[in-house]
């Protein structure tokens, strides 16, 4: 069932196929970026692997694989109803929460099927392209950017299929978790100037920790907020799939 | 003493509201196994509600309903494992062929669903474009993979919701031949609605009809067509003389004009005695008889009577 449904989000030409070729573009501008500033100014721009490409790639993935993540987990949270494929799913006999938990778990496995190969690009770049000592990565600091890049897209898309499931609608669902994003960096600012502990409860801000931010907050409570928001929309999705007729 | 099999469907008070308005009232019916039932109705007349209450797709107001001898909508998962449905139209992933399609399905259904891909298209004349795109599909086909999905879980019943629009006169052709080897063939049974009336003649051991989310009536073909009113239509000379002379008959139990020389004229038997009276009673007091033709009340024109002359093209509600 879990397969089933990871080839129903796979398949989309448009949101998978399209989001995973732009991140994986990307990481190749990047490389190409770094490499012809490399040529043209070596003095300046000494290496073109090592801390300069773990960087630039890490970001690339972070930022664009986020806005993928959310485009495939809000048209999987959307798409069955919105297409009239859901009650279809439901005259299997299976039960509509194990639809939904097969559909969790597929999203999770359609964002890694993503990002991974575009990430994995980059990592090898990072160790195979020449780089001064200085510029030189640990294990563990490309240990922490990985788990930057796949966090965020994982935890948004999660929230996007739970708004998704919701609105059951795709382009109102993408553009609603497009926007609980965008807008969430200078909400929190708000919220912080109001109320600094909250402020550190809040999703973006427990991300941040759970990637190596320094908060005063401590990362299992860090942990336990994200888990919270994750929760949250995915329950709501949840129960509106639950409860929906077809 | 015979023991009557369980019906795979039953109905008892099945009631469905929308706020005030009352899609589905108090229906009640037994569907046996391995017979083809009709549910006959104009749009908007509760029909496709009903279905998606039997399939666990929306929750009855009141009522119980089994299928297979499981509670819907408390125990579906059991219910529904060999049952096949189309509710208003197929729905499918456009980007996947035919062939992906029913992989996804048979990855939801329990047992040996995989290897029932090819035989079910192959059923249902798909097997040579399988492999193309759904979205390349016209309506008839997305039809037949309907039907062709519906095949994936051996169903014992099969539950098709208007499931002949979109075809052409063969494909319809086509498609009873294969609805009726389902019963036949399968021993499956099928619960077909629809508001074609001749369609469902052809395929239908019984039919019910519904009207405003009532159930009205409830029988095999055969009865309901034996049932309907019969009678006698007159062209004379002058259908006033004649009309006064017909309804004087004392088997007569009703005259209606049609036309300035056309009676229909409704008797308890339309057999020769009658019209040989008729005729008879007609020259004896002058009048000239050009034509006599017997008549029997087709589904059609009950159905129209009973519904209140509401047709397909009714614009639902």
């Amino acid at each position: 069932m879990i397969r089933a449904t990871l080839r129903t989000i796979t398949a989309r030409r448009g949101s998978f196929r399209g989001g995973a070729l732009v991140v994986l573009v990307a990481v190749l501008l990047v490389i190409g970026v770094l490499v012809v500033v490399h040529e043209l100014r070596p003095g300046r721009n000494p290496s073109v692997g090592g801390q300069p490409m773990l960087d630039g790639v890490g970001g690339a993935v972070w930022a664009l694989g986020t806005v993928v993540a959310i485009l495939i987990g809000a048209l999987a949270g959307s798409y069955d109803v919105a297409q009239g494929t859901m009650r279809y799913l439901v005259l299997t006999g299976v039960g509509r929460l194990r639809i939904y938990l097969a559909r969790t778990v597929a999203v999770v496995g359609a964002v890694l099927l993503a990002l991974v190969p575009a990430l994995a690009l980059g990592l090898i770049a990072v160790f195979v392209l020449p780089s001064t000592d200085a510029d030189k990565v640990t294990a563990g600091e490309v240990l922490d950017v990985a788990w930057t890049s796949v966090l965020f897209p994982l935890v948004f898309a999660l929230i996007a299929m739970g708004i998704g499931t919701l609105l059951r609608s795709n382009g109102p669902a993408i553009a609603v978790s497009l926007l609980f994003v965008f807008a969430g960096a200078p909400l929190l600012a708000l919220i912080e100037a109001a109320n600094e502990t909250i402020g550190d409860l809040m999703l973006l801000q427990a991300l941040d920790r759970l990637t190596g931010g320094e908060t005063s907050l401590p990362i299992a409570v860090a942990g336990l907020a994200a888990v919270a928001w994750v929760t949250l929309f995915w329950a709501l999705g949840g129960a509106r799939l639950a409860r929906d007729e077809y | 003493m015979s023991v009557q099999p369980e019906p795979i469907i039953r109905l008892e008070g099945v009631t469905k509201r929308f706020g005030s308005k009352v899609a589905v009232s108090d229906v009640t019916i037994d569907v046996p196994r391995g017979r083809c039932l009709g549910w006959l109705g104009p749009n908007g007349s509760g029909k496709t509600t009903l279905i998606r209450c039997m399939l666990g797709l929306a929750r009855p107001s009141s009522g119980t309903i089994e299928v297979r001898g499981h509670r819907i909508p408390g125990e579906a998962d059991v219910a529904l494992r060999r049952v096949g449905g189309i509710v208003e139209e197929p729905r499918f992933y456009p980007y996947l062929s035919g062939r992906g399609n029913l992989e996804v399905w048979a990855g939801f259904l329990r047992g040996d669903a995989r290897s029932r891909i090819d035989p079910a298209l192959a059923r249902v004349g798909l097997a040579a474009n399988a492999d193309r795109k759904v979205k390349a599909y016209s309506m008839g086909m997305r039809q037949r993979l309907g039907v062709a999905r519906t095949l994936l879980s051996d169903p014992e019943l099969l539950i098709l919701d208007e499931p002949s629009n979109g075809l052409d006169p063969s494909g319809m052709a086509s498609f009873r031949e294969m609805i009726r080897s389902f019963v036949e063939e399968d021993g499956r049974t099928v619960f077909i609605s629809s508001h074609l009336l001749d369609e469902v003649e052809k395929i239908a051991d019984d039919i019910a009809i519904v009207h405003e989310g009532k159930l009205v009536l409830h029988g095999s073909v055969a009865e309901l067509v034996a049932d309907g009113r019969q009678g006698i239509r007159l062209r004379v000379d002058d259908g006033d003389r004649a009309e006064g002379v017909v309804g004087g008959l004392p088997f007569v139990t009703g005259v209606e004009r049609r036309g300035a020389g056309e009676l229909a004229v409704a008797v308890e038997r339309p057999d020769d005695a009658a019209s040989i009276a008729l005729t008879r009673a007609l020259v004896e007091a002058g009048v000239g008889v050009a034509e006599l033709t017997r008549e029997r009340e087709t589904l059609e024109e009950r159905f129209l009577q009973i519904t209140g002359g509401a047709t397909a093209d009714e614009v639902r509600p």
